[in-house]
């Protein structure tokens, strides 16, 4: 493919800034041509539009058996008895089984062993696992399912993380309700407190939020034979379900191979939950020795998986006179809901993220992780930081606002920068510091100034507001998952030209595919139609870790780079043999292996494979890579947490109905420290979708719980935003030289959507002119918030 | 046993009869008994787009649609959209020139109802999001969906 232009993208009612002059041509990470930075096609895309792409639920085989569940749908409960007789006379139905039927350990924890499979004694939250059902058909598996007869006694729950510490709470586990508490301490508070002109205390109530990826969980478990078995599932995260299964049956897990399928949609939903339906459909198929697929539907989806953890932040933080940041105490309630799942290791980025990118000397944070019977929290893109976020810009807004400073400028005088550069872990930032420069770019593509200077007023009822919202990333995975940070890839050189690429790292729609292929492609020097990247399994590269933290395409470009780099030292001598060069001279690009320095000394990198070939070299090469040892102390929070940091602004406008509380985002300006752009239109399509995502989140996706049980669980009353809602989104991709991944890149999926929210927030208290701590902002909230000033006060005041 | 119908109508440009339960959905019976899996079921209950299909021109959720309802009538899905030619939609070709796609499993939605809008001539921006909405994408954020829109209107003008 012969070097795209990145030229701006003209989308809807949409600009584009920055980044539009290549990479190399300013000096940064210089590489020769290449699809680099490009838009090239996806190379997943032609069969997606096609509906030529099969899903889990595309797949069928002989004898194939469809699962079901038989879950609780209530949040505590002791188990007296579990009956599945009538389960089974459902015609259709080969098999029903129970906690008793599972060969291995029956517990499915993440991280802990909190979790059993199937419960026996005890229902801890909705959803919990009574008995599984296979049938010949999905409708008898599922009539089964609910043909379960469960004798529960009702047992008091506890709804509230922070009632749930209370003494004489209800305990969802032995040991009490408080599982672990996070800390981050830095500097003296109370000294710093005397220098502090305001101070702004605040509690905020973030909810959580769902997935909602447009496919449900799905899995396919087939036997293979009686002593290994097949996985193909919807997932981001084929170890993770490896380790669960060999768990669950007991078997070496070189004997589970997990293929993931085309994924559609996870955002963290199909990191840790996927383990369990696997477990599921794998206990049915080796109990039956058939193939079992387990679809789920969408209310069951909604219903039952993990979801974004529902915070309580509070907040002291105090300023001076001049607005510099004196000291901020924290202490954070995350509802883990029933089982720890994967919260401790969202706490350790919440934990560290609840400050952002500012200077501050002084810092206490406690992190609480609190069992509820609430459904479990997992991981959601941003794993904790937008929560924290959402309360930390809130508060910088409000301390502004104290001070009579434009939050903007509120902002320049604390953002960390190439002077001070120490985070509140004590961590030093390397390498360029972006956070003003995406200050200053978002605010630019916003008119920032010109939005205050002349507040649009319109003749209409509605009101206008603008927020800003300053994020620092942490990229890949905090220092408490290092053991998981590393990453297998293999390559392999075909005698026609064409490469076979497989990386450990899972494409579930934000394009790991692509940058796979570009990466492989551009080291290469071929097009990248040349490269197929296939779908990750477990039998064909090493254990990757997860696909999470933004870590797809650093992780599986670094290891294709070390792939490639030792392929070259097989190829490159051929080449240089039959270009009459020292194999040190050899440069691959455009399609050839070159002389340096004499681009008409070239022969087709084709030609160096075929050669390859006959001589019966090796052309096979893996790569592996692993992230740089860092010191942490978990006790203070003191060290180096992550390797390396993004920075992220983004500033919302809103409309604002006061009468009805209605929220409307009318446009996002999004600056980002990416790094180095990998594909540039897949870059842009996680900027906007990380958005329009994270809107969803902070306007209208409440979860409304009642004693644990989710009582909205559609699309209709669990409202994600449609394309009529959809913001005007301005981007501007800041590239910088500094510690990152392959080429410099830096992880986008989550810093994309980690600062929306809370712009939006600021924006629609800046428009209301009061402070709103609820999050999401549907017309309940801001109808409440306005309280006496809502425009229609006067009747409620009448009629009292 | 359920009763059972016979059902005949065009497919895709094909006269075809299927019998089917009374009951069963015209999404059953294009992914299960017509072998067309490109039809996804997202929801189940009409509200995400994932399976639509245009009946007699129009967009309709096939999983709200019985299959003996359609005796008669045409029904087009995302694998018949480019014609009896299998090459892809203009909206199609754009989809993928845009980036319009990430994960996939809203698309071939997206691209029967695209379709069905650009058929229609529809080009009033906010009419166009109005009928798109019908269609969750959870992944795009919609915007290169609409670019995708805007440069197959261009292509099929030009």
């Amino acid at each position: 493919m012969a070097d795209p232009p990145a030229r701006p993208v003209k989308g809807r009612r949409s600009k584009v800034e920055g980044g539009s002059a290549r990479a190399a041509d300013r000096g940064l990470h210089a590489t020769p041509p290449g699809p680099l930075g490009g838009s090239h096609a996806r190379p997943d895309a032609s069969a997606k539009v096609a509906g030529l792409t099969r899903y889990v639920g595309d797949l069928a085989l002989p004898g194939m058996l469809h699962a079901a569940l038989a879950t609780s749908r209530v949040a505590s409960a002791r188990i007296r008895s579990l009956d599945t007789r009538a389960a089974l006379a459902v015609p259709d139905v080969v098999a029903v089984l129970t906690a008793a039927d599972v060969p291995g350990q029956n517990s499915i924890g993440a991280v802990f062993g909190d979790q059993p499979l199937l419960v026996t004694d005890r229902v801890r939250m909705v959803g919990d696992r009574l008995a599984l059902v296979a049938a010949r058909t999905p409708e008898a598996a599922w009539i089964a399912a609910r043909a379960v007869r469960a004798d529960l006694e009702a047992i008091p729950g506890v709804h509230d993380p922070v009632a749930a510490l209370d003494e004489g709470s209800p305990t969802v586990h032995d040991g009490g309700n408080l599982f672990r508490t996070l800390r981050v301490v830095k500097g003296k508070i109370d000294s710093r407190r005397s220098k502090a002109t305001v101070i702004v205390e605040a509690e905020y109530h973030v909810g959580g939020q769902d997935h909602a990826y447009l496919e449900p969980q799905g899995c396919l478990a087939i036997p293979e034979g009686r002593d290994r078995l097949t996985i193909v599932a919807s997932c981001q995260c084929p170890f993770y379900i490896q380790h669960a299964v060999a768990k669950v049956l007991g078997l070496p897990l070189a004997a589970v191979r997990v293929e993931q399928a085309p994924t559609g949609g996870g955002f963290g939903g199909k990191e840790d939950y996927p383990s369990e339906p696997a477990a599921c459909a794998a206990l049915l198929a080796w109990h039956t020795g058939r193939p079992v697929r387990l679809l789920f539907h969408r209310e069951l989806d909604l219903q039952v998986t993990t979801k974004r953890h529902a915070m309580v932040v509070r907040h002291r933080w105090g300023a001076d006179a001049k607005g510099k940041l004196q000291f901020a105490e924290v202490e954070t309630f995350m509802d883990a809901g029933a089982y720890a799942g994967l919260s401790t290791v969202v706490a350790e980025r919440a934990n560290v993220s609840c400050i952002g990118p500012y200077a501050v000397p002084a810092v206490d944070v406690k992190t609480h992780v609190v069992y509820t019977n609430n459904l479990f929290g997992g991981a959601y893109r941003g794993f904790g930081a937008p929560q924290v976020t959402w309360a930390a810009e809130a508060t910088i807004d409000k301390l502004a606002r104290e001070l009579g400073l434009d939050p903007l400028e509120m902002r320049r005088r604390n953002a960390l920068d190439g002077m001070a550069r120490t985070l509140c872990t004590g961590q030093k930032l390397v390498g360029p510091v972006l956070a003003r420069e995406v200050l200053e770019s978002a605010t630019r593509m916003a008119d920032w100034d010109a939005f205050r200077a002349s507040r649009p007023q319109g003749s209409d009822r509605l009101r206008y507001g603008m927020g800003i919202s300053l994020v620092l990333y942490g990229c890949n995975l905090h220092w408490g998952g290092q053991q998981l940070d590393r990453s297998s890839a293999v390559v392999i050189l075909q005698p026609d030209g064409s490469v076979i690429v497989r990386v450990g790292l899972t494409d579930m729609g934000q394009g790991n595919l692509t940058a796979a292929q570009t990466i492989a492609a551009q080291a290469l020097g071929v097009a990248p139609a040349a490269v197929q990247v296939w779908q990750p399994d477990t039998t064909t590269v090493g254990d990757s870790g997860p696909t999470v933290a933004s870590r797809g395409s650093q992780m599986s470009g670094m290891a294709i780079l070390d792939a490639v780099a030792r392929l070259r030292t097989r190829l490159d001598p051929v080449a240089a043999e039959l270009l009459g060069c020292a194999a040190e001279e050899v440069e691959l690009g455009g399609g050839f292996a070159t002389v340096r320095g004499q681009a008409d000394r070239r022969v087709t990198v084709a030609t160096v494979a075929a050669e390859m070939a006959s001589r019966r070299l090796e052309c096979i090469a893996t790569g592996w890579y692993r992230t740089t040892p860092r010191e942490f102390d978990s006790e203070t929070g003191q060290g180096d947490p992550y390797e390396f940091y993004a920075m992220a602004c983004h500033v919302a406008r809103v409309a604002v109905d006061p009468e009805l509380g209605l929220v409307t985002v009318e446009e996002v300006s999004a600056a980002h420290d990416v790094g180095r752009t990998i594909h540039r239109q897949a870059l842009e399509g996680q900027i906007q979708g990380g958005i329009v995502q994270a809107m969803g989140w902070g306007v209208t996706e409440a979860l409304h719980l009642r004693d644990g049980v989710l009582v909205n669980p559609n699309f209709t009353d669990y409202i994600i935003p449609t394309a009529a809602d959809a913001p005007n989104i301005n981007i501007a991709v800041l590239e910088s030289d500094g510690p990152g991944g392959p080429y410099g890149a830096k992880g986008i999926g989550e810093p994309a959507f980690i600062p929306t929210a809370a712009a939006i927030r600021n924006a629609v208290c800046d428009a209301l002119g009061l402070e709103i701590d609820t999050l999401p902002l549907t017309p309940p909230t801001v109808v409440a918030a306005l309280g006496d000033r809502h425009p229609l006060a006067w009747v409620l005041e009448k009629s009292r | 046993m359920a009763e059972r119908v016979s059902v005949t109508f065009t497919l895709n440009g094909e006269r075809r009869t299927f019998t089917v339960a009374a009951g069963r959905r015209l999404l059953d019976l294009l992914r299960d008994d017509a072998g067309l899996s490109g039809t996804k079921e997202g929801c189940g209950a009409g509200e995400c787009g994932a399976c639509t299909v245009l009946l007699d021109g129009r967009p309709v959720t096939s999983c709200l649609v019985l299959a003996a309802s359609v005796e008669g009538r045409s029904v087009v899905t995302v694998e018949g959209l480019g014609g009896a030619s299998g090459a892809l939609h203009p909206f199609q070709r754009a989809l993928v020139e845009k980036g319009g796609v990430q994960c996939g499993f809203c698309t071939p939605g997206v691209a029967v109802t695209g379709a069905a809008i650009l058929a229609q001539g529809i080009s009033e921006p906010g009419e166009r999001a109005r009928l798109l909405s019908g269609n969750l994408c959870r992944c795009t954020g919609y915007s290169k969906i609409f670019e995708a829109l805007e440069a197959a209107r261009e292509g099929s003008n030009g």
